[in-house]
């Protein structure tokens, strides 16, 4: 698959004051820009789009001069690479989203938002990583979402095996140039291949809404990097439906605008690694990633209070997991029961070698069976804190085992339930001592399989 | 045999029913454990009697909870590269490969019988209004499927892409279609017959799509109907419901079973059908069992069990062949095969032709990180759907990740187990109804179902009521006495000391057992002589024989004891392994034919229930021994019935036993069996001409005559098989028939009889619902209209919902009535001599069912003919 450890060392910080330096840096793979300008007003801000759109609609056109231009380098690379059409592997869309993956890995956030989610594939990726909580996909083609909604539902597994935190997802239809105040306080936005959809209008209210309102702890921003288009045999615009696609020149200009304006700072980097001899013209996809200055603000927390809900919720779903009381209770009891039916068994087989031969009893609680080794292996903190709870024991034939015992080992005691909770648990389920402090089974039962038996 | 298992519960349940000995036996018992569902009788017998009960019970839950391991389809194949795709493809192998059940209902037989081609109702019988698990399906009545091919240019591989494309169109949106890759259906008509329309990938491409009209599909042809399956498919979805296999389940709303570790989805089994008038929705409670551990879990456990030696051996043993589902997709495998000597620290190569290993593949794709990195790789084959001839591929799948699904034959054996599930999973009429009316009321009030409903322009209505008939019960004739049973269900107080039709005496006979036992068997050989006498059953004295515990020793001792006058061997079995059972039967059904008589020590060992245990022995072995126990009265003189059944071979599975018991006396009480073991992949008989010849020698030998008329039902028939049946089987029995008559016209007639189908009825009853009286036949509505056929109710549940047998007369020259063919049918569920009460099917439907599977189960050979005269598979 992709090479997800080694984009953490990409990131060298760089502080560059203002957006001058960039050219300097331009052959390289990435660099970062830290703005800490604050946008001083509104009005401002707007001026500044205002100029800024004439200059991308000037950029477009000069793409296709660059494009021309860079023909010639182009002639240089079909020396290097004969076949002229460039594969990414793995595809380019899959690197994106591993891009997002690694980042969400590095970064734990909890609420995650894909805006422009399309057929949800990225949510389905990001479903699976434990830190996430909430996770919204917000896209404009409702048939899509509606089509592609029960693919976010739980695997069936998810209900046997479930998950630690809760999650819910939920795809909002909707533009994502309109308020919603459901996507206040998120800790990460992605727009992935999302603003070169958009037409210059929404274009210019996208950073409103997104920057400004819905103010996100982090967002990432990919859009293509035109100066490598040439590097693709006819294409001008990779996608009849984009507006526009930004060298990086301009992609940069735009983000350090943005960035400035709404007190983020921002860092650049790509996916989708140019060919060799073509170093020069960066990654296919151009990446921003954005962060808020003085991490989490309050101030969503107010706007919040007038609820604002314009997009209409297409699919929701919520997953099982242990902070639901139900399904903790499920889980604790499979757990104790098969830990309790276990030891149960290794205590009849003590008992046996003990009787059988006279020789040591294999007393190690931790030692599986001796050649093949199934199961988890315990690390020695997980083997002393067994070791100091307290002993199964007999009575008669009965079988008492300490619940603090059970829940020393490492499957109960990773669902950090306290004996006094594990006891209210389980208590209707499983059959514990007079006192409640032992699971209490008969140590001999019928389906027992007996070696001498045969 | 799922009776049997019945017979487990039934002993656990009640072990303690503490029936005094006077008390005709097992009567008690069956109020209390009996499971519900598709029932059969002899249950009770076996409770006392030997019995072998794992496979058992768990054919007797798995048809109570729709468990059908081959119905675990999997739908696509796991690409190693890409997401994970729930529930995808379930369209396309639909349209491009009928749906076998589907397929048999473009068979049309009626046609050809002229006395059932315009009115195959019955009419005699009281008639009762019956609700239905049917749901009315109306459409507009000029309604029609268009179905469109459509091509792409460029041509375009990937499915999804075609499907992505042409779904975007502005043409088509907004339309309600469904579209496989090549196939498209449409709900409207589009303006033109052939339509270009032309659309961009996402790289700019142009593609050009053209869409011809190819035909207009009236709502009962198959192909609308499987496009209605593949609607509703997509509206229980939208009610978060999970497909699994061809069923829906709600994994939120389990029942838990802690203490097994089981968990049960509750769900749905769905169809839309073409019934005899018009278009019907039907769904059926099911259930799924889940275990609640991973396959390695379960082998930890295994091997904690079992040790080291035998743990390998052992664990493929319980685990292949059951069906797991991985935790990171919502697929299942069977597991075919357990890979030892691949760790997950092993590499696999990618379908890019990349290598990486499976702690990284998981690691990647799903974000999983594997905990144990010993663990061994369960192996599953997958079959190319479209292409059978290909070679199947092998998946390896990670223990660590995979949940087991149904249930262990150990847990199947579990007894406890099996009856809390059961509890669970038994569910009244009422249970039921309310289920079904939740179920509709859902999908009418769900939104999103509603709209799909509407784009496709159908409406769901109300549930199906109809009209049956309860057929008068019948009289039960004894050797001078008939007695007009109480309840049907159950005459055994009935016929209490009467005295059976003909039995003949038992003198000489060999008892084998183990020392421990000894003591047990002077009270039994009292009690049996006690019940024996009155009904005319004398048994002497017989030659006991002590041995060893193990089956070696019964064996020889057999060998050494058996001379030629011995009528018949009992075995006191000191337990139920599957091998004391198995060796004896198979030495005295085949090498050895002597009839035999298997009894667990602890069933003797019963005091209060001696009386009654004796009793059902009794009779049984007098059955083995050629007598006839009762008979009814049959207004139809010189008929013959005839049942036919199948069963593969439990340990080769390329091979089938087919079972052929046919009637050799006027009365009907005298049975003729044979079986024989044939090596095919279908379930398709091939030796009926020999069996049906035989038997018509065998009648004409008692009544020096043939039978003018010649009944065959033929059970064991699946899904898509119909045909088959029709080109092959009927063409044997037909001309077996007119070669042995060639100056006497024998008439035949084909019946096709099947335990489990779709609909269910209930009666209503002071505002509760009920199941329908015995003898309820119902032969309208939810009929087929193609098909000379009919359901009948011929046997009783305590708790659950009782299930209609389904009778579908393939060929009949006999030309009776419908009427009399239902009412002659009915009167052949009370013949079971097994069993005092009517059973689900007809009795010699029953018999070859008890013959093939004892031959499939047990003895996996040809049970000698000289057997052939009597019941000895009892």
């Amino acid at each position: 698959m992709t090479t997800p450890k080694k984009r953490e060392s990409l990131f060298h910080p760089l502080p560059i004051g203002g957006a001058v330096p960039c050219r300097c840096l331009y052959y390289k793979e990435l660099f970062c820009i830290y703005s800490s300008v604050v946008a001083d007003s509104l009005v401002a801000t707007w001026r500044i789009h205002l100029c800024f759109f004439v200059s991308t609609k000037l950029g477009n056109k000069m793409e296709e001069k660059n494009g021309q231009c860079n023909s010639v380098i182009g002639g240089n690379f079909e020396e290097v690479c004969p076949e002229k059409v460039i594969k990414f592997k793995p595809p380019l869309y899959k690197q994106r989203y591993q891009f997002v993956r690694d980042f969400v890995d590095q970064h734990k956030p909890k609420k995650v938002a894909d805006l422009g989610c399309g057929d949800t594939e990225l949510l389905r990726l990001l479903k699976v990583h434990p830190c996430i909580q909430w996770l919204v996909g917000v896209d404009i083609d409702k048939e899509k979402l509606q089509s592609n909604g029960h693919q976010l539902s739980p695997y069936l597994g998810e209900f046997i095996k479930p998950r630690d935190l809760d999650l819910t997802v939920t795809l909002y239809h909707g533009s994502i140039v309109e308020r919603d105040s459901r996507l206040l306080g998120f800790d990460l936005i992605t727009c992935i291949e999302l603003i070169e959809h958009l037409d210059s209008d929404d274009l210019a209210r996208f950073p409103q809404v997104v920057f400004g309102y819905l103010s996100p702890t982090m967002i990432v921003i990919s859009t293509p990097n035109s100066e490598f288009n040439p590097l693709f045999p006819t294409v001008t615009l990779r996608d009849a439906d984009h507006k526009f696609e930004w060298n990086r020149m301009e992609f940069q200009t735009w983000a350090l605008q943005v960035a400035n304006c709404y007190n983020y700072s921002v860092e650049f980097t790509g996916v989708g690694e140019p060919p060799a001899g073509a170093e020069h013209v960066g990654y296919c996809t151009q990446i921003g990633v954005f962060r808020k200055n003085g991490g989490k603000a309050t101030e969503s927390r107010f706007s919040e209070q007038h609820d604002q809900h314009v997009y209409e919720s297409v699919y929701t779903t919520s997953y099982p997991s242990l902070q639901q009381e139900k399904m903790l209770k499920f889980v604790l009891v499979g757990e104790v029961l098969m830990l309790a039916e276990r030891l149960r068994l290794r205590h009849q087989r003590m008992l046996r070698e003990q009787k059988g031969s006279g020789a040591h009893p294999d007393s190690a609680d931790c030692s599986g069976a001796p050649h093949l080794i199934l199961g988890a292996v315990f690390t020695e903190a997980e083997k002393a804190r067994i070791e100091s709870s307290p002993k199964p024991f007999c009575e008669g034939d009965k079988f008492f085992i300490p619940l603090r015992r059970l829940l020393a080992y490492p499957k109960l005691h990773r669902l950090h339930v306290d004996e006094e909770r594990a006891r209210s648990l389980i208590a209707d389920s499983v059959q514990l001592s007079s006192d409640g402090s032992a699971v209490v089974d008969d140590l001999y039962k019928h389906w027992d399989y007996w070696p001498e038996d045969y | 045999m799922r009776r049997q298992e019945a017979v487990v519960m039934t002993v656990g349940a009640a072990p303690e029913a503490g029936h005094d000995a006077e008390q005709p036996a097992g009567l008690g018992c069956r109020e209390r454990g009996e499971p519900a569902g598709p029932q059969e009788p002899c249950k009770q017998w076996k409770k006392f009697l030997y019995c072998e009960p794992h496979k058992r019970i768990k054919e007797v839950l798995e048809e109570e909870l729709y468990i059908k391991r081959d119905e675990c389809h999997i739908k696509n194949p796991p690409a190693e590269d890409t997401s994970s795709s729930g529930c995808g493809s379930t369209f396309k192998e639909r349209s491009v490969k009928m749906r076998r059940d589907v397929m048999d209902l473009d068979i049309c037989t009626r046609e050809k019988l002229a006395h059932v081609k315009d009115c195959k109702t019955g009419s005699s019988g009281i008639p009762v209004t019956l609700v239905t698990n049917l749901f009315s399906l109306d459409l507009p009545p000029d309604w029609k499927l268009y179905q469109y091919h459509v091509t792409f240019s460029p041509d375009l591989a990937s499915r999804r892409l075609r499907t992505a494309l042409l779904y975007s169109h502005s043409k088509l949106s907004n339309k309600a279609k469904a579209f496989d890759g090549t196939v498209l259906f449409l709900s409207q008509k589009l303006e033109e017959k052939v339509m270009e329309l032309s659309s961009e990938t996402q790289r700019g491409e142009a593609v050009k799509m053209t869409v011809s009209l190819t035909k207009e599909l009236p709502s009962s042809s198959p192909v609308c109907i499987q496009v209605f399956n593949i609607i509703f498919k997509k509206i229980l979805k939208k009610l978060s419901m999970y497909q699994i296999g061809r069923n829906f389940y709600k994994p939120s709303e389990p029942v838990e079973i802690p203490q097994h570790k089981i968990s049960l989805w509750p769900g749905f089994a769905i169809s839309v059908s073409h019934f005899e008038s018009r278009l019907l929705f039907s769904a059926d409670v099911s259930y799924k069992v889940l275990r609640n551990e991973t396959v390695l879990e379960f082998m930890t456990d295994l091997c904690h069990k079992t040790g080291t030696s035998s743990f390998t051996q052992e664990c493929e043993k319980q685990l292949t062949g059951l069906i797991v589902l991985t935790r990171y997709n919502n697929k299942t495998y069977r597991i075919d095969d357990i890979d030892w000597s691949v760790r997950p620290t092993h590499a696999f190569q990618k379908r890019d032709g990349s290598e990486i290993t499976y702690v990284d593949y998981y690691e990647q794709q799903y974000n999983i990180t594997l905990s144990d990195l010993n663990q061994p790789m369960l192996v599953s084959l997958l079959k190319n759907k479209r292409n059978y001839n290909t070679e199947p591929w092998i998946v390896h799948l990670i223990p660590e990740l995979c949940f087991l699904t149904g249930l262990t034959e150990q847990a199947t054996s579990d007894f406890q187990l099996m009856k809390s599930v059961a509890e669970e999973t038994r569910l009244s009429p009422l249970g039921r109804q309310q289920r079904l009316a939740r179920l509709a009321d859902n999908i009418q009030r769900n939104k999103d179902a509603r709209f799909e409903l509407e784009t496709w322009g159908l409406h769901f209505g109300s549930q199906v009521s109809l009209t049956g008939r309860v057929m008068p019960s019948e009289k039960i004739l004894l050797q001078d006495h008939t007695c007009q049973p109480v309840s049907a269900a159950d005459w055994s107080k009935d016929m209490r000391n009467c005295k059976i039709l003909s039995a003949q005496s038992l003198d000489k006979w060999l008892i084998l057992c183990s020392n421990r036992a000894e003591n047990v068997i002077e009270n039994f050989l009292n009690c049996l002589r006690r019940v024996g006498s009155p009904i005319g059953f004398n048994v002497s004295y017989p030659k006991i024989i002590k041995v060893q515990e193990n089956p070696a020793a019964f064996l020889r001792a057999i060998q050494q004891h058996l001379h030629p006058d011995v009528q018949l061997v009992m075995c006191i079995l000191p337990s139920n392994q599957k091998n004391y059972y198995d060796s004896i039967k198979k030495y005295l059904s085949s090498d050895c034919p002597v009839p035999s008589q298997c009894v667990l020590t602890r069933t003797l060992n019963k005091q209060g229930m001696m009386m009654s245990v004796a009793t059902k022995i009794a009779m049984q072995m007098s059955c083995k021994l050629g007598g006839e126990l009762w008979a009814v009265e049959i207004p139809l003189k010189s008929l013959m019935v005839v049942g036919i059944d199948v069963c593969k071979d439990a340990l080769s599975k390329e091979v089938l036993v087919v079972g052929f018991v046919a009637s050799i006396n006027l009365r009907i009480t005298r049975w003729f069996s044979r079986c024989i073991l044939q090596r095919t992949n279908t379930d398709i008989a091939d030796c009926l001409k020999v069996f049906m010849t035989g038997a018509l020698n065998k009648w004409y030998k008692h009544n020096h005559s043939l039978p003018a008329r010649i009944i065959v039902y033929r059970d064991g028939v699946g899904d898509g098989q119909l045909k088959t049946v029709i080109d092959y089987e009927v063409p044997q029995l037909l001309s077996s028939v007119t070669e042995s008559s060639s100056n006497t016209s024998c008439r035949l007639s084909v019946i096709v009889v099947r335990k489990r189908c779709m609909p269910r009825f209930f009666t209503e009853m002071n505002r509760t619902v009920q199941n329908p009286p015995l003898g309820t036949v119902v032969d309208s509505e939810a009929t087929r209209p193609a098909w000379y056929d009919f359901y009948l109710i011929s046997q009783t549940t305590c708790r659950g919902t009782v299930s209609p047998t389904y009778y579908n007369v393939i060929y009949d020259d006999n030309g009776l009535k419908p009427d009399h063919m239902q009412r002659l049918t009915f009167k052949l569920c009370h013949l079971y001599y097994n069993w005092q009460g009517l059973i689900s099917i007809p009795a010699p439907c029953q018999y070859a069912h008890k013959l093939t599977f004892l031959v499939a189960q047990s003895i996996h050979k040809e049970p000698n003919l000289e057997l052939a005269n009597c019941l000895f598979y009892l």
